[in-house]
């Protein structure tokens, strides 16, 4: 079975690079393994595997008082884990963040350890009124710097969600 | 052996220079906001759990000219331990992690762990990799060692032995924005980094 297409992989990253992004903190999906090792081959990041998806929260809000651009890469699964952190250190002490996680649980996954994530982590980031994009097509690439801005502009977090059929390169 | 937690800050307050301090919740930020009172040079991460060193070392990546101090509660540290493979994989010369190990949440009157305050923090990391560790059990120890923590090239991991508080101090009394703003300008001011105004 073909794994996550590189060129997709590639043109993320390079919004993620015209967003300002330089740090990268992730741990992994499958459905973003050549996201990850784009990130990681990329001399225009530091890539930081972290062990848990809320020390990514940290790290990156952290390195916004470092005058940094960071990024915080994870599956849906890590973003359901990280709920206290973006409202305890985000939202309390209002810090912006861009935030890439997987759309699992979605049609096509197939995966149903996944359907909770299907059922429930959209309605969960509307209910801490965390906003978020879903990216389908190639041609939406351009909404990750628009949620980078955007999380400046409203000093929280924003989430950039993909769906399999973007990271796979599958999508029509 | 412990070390009477005020005695054990106040030496670091006494050594403290140009160092940019974050602290964990509870007894660590109350303390250090008790002998201190400062509002610009230290960010009060009260809403942490866990999370304060990693949040220290996003500051100690973004400005590698400043000197980062953290402080983690052992009760918070315990909820995270492998934080300290992502420090040691970040392999920052400019991040002091002082863990304060008092056997008990603090911030809970309290109450004690599920190690029951046995854990052995050194060793663990060690285990983890990290070169730099130390652990102070009194005074003494402290005041002779902390020399040799600032010369290291390389992150430093301290484990602060200290007896529990005996009750709550007060609250550094500033909203998260505040401790945001107050904190952020005098890195602007101080590093000459840009965090406010870049890219909006």
């Amino acid at each position: 079975m073909a794994g996550p297409s590189r060129e997709i992989a590639a043109a993320i990253a390079e919004q993620a690079a015209q967003s300002g992004i330089e740090l990268v903190a992730s741990l992994p999906d499958g459905w973003i393994a050549a996201l990850i090792e784009a990130f990681e081959a990329d001399a225009r990041f530091d890539h930081i595997p972290v062990n848990r998806e809320e020390s990514a929260i940290g790290l990156c809000s952290g390195a916004f008082f470092g005058g940094k651009g960071s990024l915080a890469l994870m599956g849906a699964s890590g973003l359901m884990t990280c709920i206290y952190a973006i409202t305890k250190i985000n939202y309390t002490y209002m810090v912006p963040m861009t935030i890439f996680i997987t759309m699992r649980g979605r049609l096509g996954d197939r995966a149903k350890f996944h359907v909770s994530n299907g059922l429930y982590m959209e309605p969960v980031m509307r209910s801490i009124d965390l906003p978020y994009t879903v990216i389908e097509r190639p041609d939406q690439l351009g909404e990750i710097r628009r949620a980078e801005a955007h999380s400046r502009t409203i000093s929280r977090p924003v989430v950039v969600g993909f769906t399999r059929d973007l990271l796979y390169g599958e999508s029509a | 052996m412990a070390m009477a937690m005020e005695a054990c800050f106040a030496h670091l307050v006494e050594r403290w220079t140009d160092q940019v301090v974050v602290t964990s919740a509870g007894n660590a930020s109350e303390m250090w906001w008790k002998l201190t009172g400062e509002t610009e040079k230290v960010f009060y991460l009260e809403a942490s759990m866990s999370l304060a060193s990693l949040f220290a070392a996003g500051i100690a990546y973004g400005i590698p000219q400043a000197n980062v101090w953290a402080f983690s509660g052992d009760g918070a540290f315990l909820m995270n331990p492998g934080m300290l493979t992502v420090e040691r994989r970040l392999g920052l010369p400019n991040l002091t992690h002082f863990l304060v190990d008092n056997g008990v949440y603090g911030a809970t009157f309290e109450i004690g762990m599920s190690d029951g305050g046995e854990t052995d923090y050194a060793a663990l990391a060690r285990a983890c990799g990290l070169r730099n560790v130390f652990r102070f059990g009194d005074l003494g120890e402290l005041r002779d060692g902390m020399d040799e923590v600032e010369r290291v090239n390389g992150e430093a991991f301290v484990v602060l032995d200290v007896e529990p508080l005996g009750g709550a101090l007060p609250d550094p009394p500033m909203d998260g924005p505040e401790c945001k703003f107050r904190f952020g300008r005098h890195l602007e001011r101080t590093y000459g980094v840009r965090i406010f105004d870049a890219r909006v």
